[in-house]
């Protein structure tokens, strides 16, 4: 029988908050944390607007012994999301044996991009040549060798980078390896931060709204881009049950797909999103109508939701117009590499705690997107299954599901 | 340095018997200093041709290091249709152009029945840094209203395998990963498990990266390249004179489907995937790893994997790319693991000709599946004192009985992952 994969540590911090219990009162009450940015000079760009972290200061989040020198950005919201995961699993500091097969998986994003940009620029504006050691955390391979090296963790390390489903996929492939047995416990997630060069290419795409995103409202103009960390603690179910954790949900299966269609844009057939839920379900041995909530991908853009909407019908059939999805990224804004990891985390707290969470900053129907969008404040529901969709440039689309832990499992009890 | 136990126990009862698990190469594709495709590769590297000589596509004038294992001469348009050719840099061009031919090579042709189970797992250490840095430095220098859009596609690592998927229409799995030098062996593991997993009946898989300037003068500013600390520059893998690593770039793809599919499909595979072993050691960032216990644990972890013990292991092709660090730690591991086995293997470190692009194992491998078709074992160049008394290859070892083959992935930072290819 295949093994049975649990969640038993969740670490965020995000435009919403910077910890797990208020990222959960947050979703709840539907707070906005896309607002003006501080990061960098936003002069001369189409938005001026964000999901960023502020007042972000790292050791709030980490002991002073924990070193920080020629980190990024990136790696530091990545190890503060990752101490909060472990201390909620009870893992913290982890044990010799635990440490021995406990892998580090990320998606990733910008990296070190905000701080190479400065860097980069005094070289290209002055010719002067800073210490080139200001690059060494340039490349996002970094946040899970500095994750593997502050813990002494000896298990695997991958980072995926499909842009906007690389935290998705990092999940799935997580489970994979304690399924395989290459490890026991995975610390799982992504990382994004927000950057110059990431804001300067989705203007250019012409991709971002200029105040704040709208979800599958009709004068929807684009998505607003966010960063974020968020980390999960992996294990399977029978090490969980051992050591007495907290359980707060099962990844039950995975889908990944591409479109094979174009580098930027969705195919508007949807072909590529179906298939990618329709596999998700498959590995998760459920049937659509297990299904009791989607977290869409919901980017806002005017194409994204539109296909999104045709692909649930063609997976759900007469079940998608009573079947609540909603985007949370009208709230924590699009982070990109840890979008489909973050999402995760609203989904399994949205089991744990029984709440839908809503689409906010939603005004007019859009006739071409026609489902319950949850678009009136969050809702309380038991759930037992839950669908959380991630596609990408590159036309990479990832599906999870995630199910409430119960001894039987979702699949068995029907 | 916390303890590593010497038995390593990852859990799997799952002997694999069942064809329809077994994991085989079919096809091979490769864009390299060494030549494009399979046959040039072959000739130049069994005839022991370097691929290493002054870089040509940028001026090194201003920097210490001026060597480089350039993909030289290419013609992309032999591979990739032009209207989808004007939409791709360096790094997807070599990315279509290696899956393109791992297709023929295989024989397969991608049709409506199976392009839904036909994926790409792609690892890829540094990505685009040509176009990431063109981009950036109109934005930092001009401004946001100057910069291209139509740079940005290509900006994110996932591109190369995105515009195979739309060039050769694929629609199955399709993933990128990057972990520095361990990212071609790692999505090599990855792929495979898919094949086994029977997520997908077809999997392109390796690693692809490019030279350009400002990441070439990085590497030589965080002194990684030869001469590290004087003398002449070159690339000597396991030698006492080494004194750095040179820059390489190229893609290789590996074609991976089930023994069952293979044979049902009438094509004969170089060789099995028979296991991996995954692993970290605590290391700093950028460095290489010092102490041998993260090769170790990856190694044993693979043989148990692969159900095989060290014996039976006839030949490594190893990371060492000429670092100080790498080589000597990589060296040490070897003869700490095989101090009581009989039967010694054959090391070889083909970095010795091809440089170090760091998702080179894709490169590698395909180099390894080739070698085990042949019987024939390539040499390391470059290799004249050695620094230990393994067994090198420094000239072509003919007639070589392999029947399994290990692929040695090392990283800075102190990853490790090690495949096993079996006959």
């Amino acid at each position: 029988m295949k093994k049975r994969i649990v969640i038993t540590g969740l670490g965020t911090i995000n435009a919403i908050a910077k910890n797990v219990p208020d990222f959960s009162t947050a979703l709840q009450n539907g707070i906005c944390g896309i607002a003006d940015l501080d990061l960098f000079d936003t002069a001369g760009f189409r938005s001026r607007t964000g999901g960023q972290i502020k007042n972000f200061h790292v050791h709030d989040y980490m002991p002073r012994e924990f070193s920080t020198r020629r980190m990024s950005r990136a790696d530091m919201l990545a190890l503060a999301a990752t101490i909060e995961a472990l201390r909620n699993a009870g893992l913290y500091l982890p044990p010799d044996k635990i440490k021995k097969d406990m892998g580090v998986v990320i998606g990733g994003g910008a990296g070190g991009l905000l701080e190479a940009e400065e860097f980069y620029g005094k070289l290209l504006t002055t010719g002067k040549r800073g210490r080139f050691s200001k690059l060494s955390a340039l490349f996002c391979a970094s946040s899970a060798d500095r994750i593997a090296s502050t813990f002494d963790l000896m298990g695997p390390k991958a980072t995926f980078m499909t842009a906007c489903s690389g935290g998705g996929t990092a999940l799935g492939y997580a489970r994979d390896l304690i399924c395989n047995g290459q490890a026991s416990m995975v610390l799982a997630g992504g990382v994004e931060p927000m950057s110059r060069t990431t804001y300067a290419s989705f203007n250019a795409l012409k991709s971002v709204a200029a105040d704040v995103c709208r979800p599958f409202d009709k004068h929807r103009e684009g998505l607003s881009l966010g960063e974020a960390a968020a980390m999960m603690v992996l294990e399977d179910l029978e090490s969980a049950l051992d050591r007495g954790a907290r359980i707060y949900g099962e990844i039950l299966g995975y889908g990944i797909t591409c479109d094979a269609y174009h580098m930027t844009a969705p195919d508007e057939k949807a072909s590529g999103a179906v298939r990618s839920m329709q596999a998700a379900l498959k590995d998760s041995d459920l049937s659509p109508d297990d299904i009791d909530y989607i977290n869409a991908h919901g980017t806002a853009t005017p194409v994204n939701d539109v296909m999104e909407t045709k692909a649930i019908k063609e997976v759900f059939g007469r079940r998608a117009y009573t079947l609540p999805v909603s985007s949370t990224k009208s709230m924590h804004a699009h982070t990109l590499g840890a979008a489909g990891a973050l999402e995760a985390i609203v989904s399994v707290l949205a089991l744990h705690h029984g709440f839908i969470p809503p689409t906010i900053n939603h005004r007019d129907a859009d006739p071409l997107c026609d489902l319950d969008y949850v678009t009136s404040g969050s809702r309380k529901a038991g759930l037992r299954a839950v669908l959380s969709n991630s596609f990408a440039f590159g036309g990479n689309n990832t599906t999870l599901i995630f199910g409430k832990y119960s001894e039987r499992g979702v699949a068995r009890e029907q | 340095m916390a303890n590593i136990p010497k038995e390593v126990l990852p859990v799997n009862n799952d002997r694999q018997t069942d064809n329809a698990q077994r994991v085989v190469v079919t096809g091979i594709g490769m864009v390299t200093p060494l030549g494009i495709g399979k046959e040039e590769f072959a000739a130049g590297l069994f005839s022991g041709k370097t691929g290493i000589a002054e870089i040509k596509s940028f001026d090194t004038s201003a920097f210490r290091s001026h060597l480089g294992a350039e993909v030289t001469p290419f013609n992309p348009r032999d591979f990739i249709s032009v209207k989808n050719l004007r939409r791709m840099d360096k790094i997807s061009l070599f990315t279509v152009a290696a899956a393109r031919m791992a297709l023929r090579d295989a024989g397969v042709e991608i049709t409506e029945d199976n392009r839904d189970r036909t994926g790409i797992v792609l690892g890829t250490a540094f990505g685009a840094t040509d176009v990431t840095a063109q981009f950036s430095g109109t934005l930092l220098t001009q401004g946001p209203s100057s910069v291209n859009p139509i740079l940005v596609p290509n900006i994110v690592m996932n591109a190369p395998a995105g515009h195979t998927s739309i060039e050769l229409g694929f629609r199955g799995i399709n993933t990128t990963l990057t972990h520095f030098a361990v990212s071609a062996e790692t999505a090599i593991a990855y792929a495979a498990a898919e094949i086994r997993r029977g997520t997908a009946d077809f999997m392109l898989t390796g690693g692809a990266d490019i030279l350009s300037k400002f990441y070439y003068e990085a590497l030589t500013k965080f002194r990684a390249l030869s001469p590290q600390n004087g003398g002449k520059e070159a690339c000597r893998p396991f030698d006492r004179d080494r004194n750095g690593t040179v820059a390489g770039e190229g893609c290789g793809l590996l074609f991976l489907e089930s023994l069952e599919s293979a044979i049902s499909g009438g094509r004969k595979p170089y060789c099995e995937i028979k296991g991996v072993g995954m692993g970290s050691s605590p290391t700093k960032p950028t460095d290489w790893p010092k102490d041998s216990e993260g090769i170790k644990l990856a190694w044993n972890r693979a043989l148990k994997n692969s159900f095989l013990r060290a014996n039976e292991i006839q030949t490594i092709f190893a990371a060492a790319n000429g670092d100080q660090f790498l080589d000597a730690t990589e060296a040490r591991a070897y003869e700490e693991i095989f101090a009581d086995v009989e039967t010694k293997p054959f090391i070889t470190a083909l970095k010795g000709a091809m440089g170090e692009s760091f998702s080179g194992g894709g490169i590698r491998a395909c180099a390894l599946a080739l070698s085990m078709g042949k019987s024939i074992l390539p040499p390391t160049l470059g290799l004249n004192h050695p620094l230990s008394p393994l067994s090198f290859v420094t000239a072509n070892h003919h007639d070589a009985v392999v029947n399994n083959a290990a692929l040695a992935g090392i990283s800075f930072g102190g990853t490790y992952c090690y495949l096993i290819f079996s006959q």
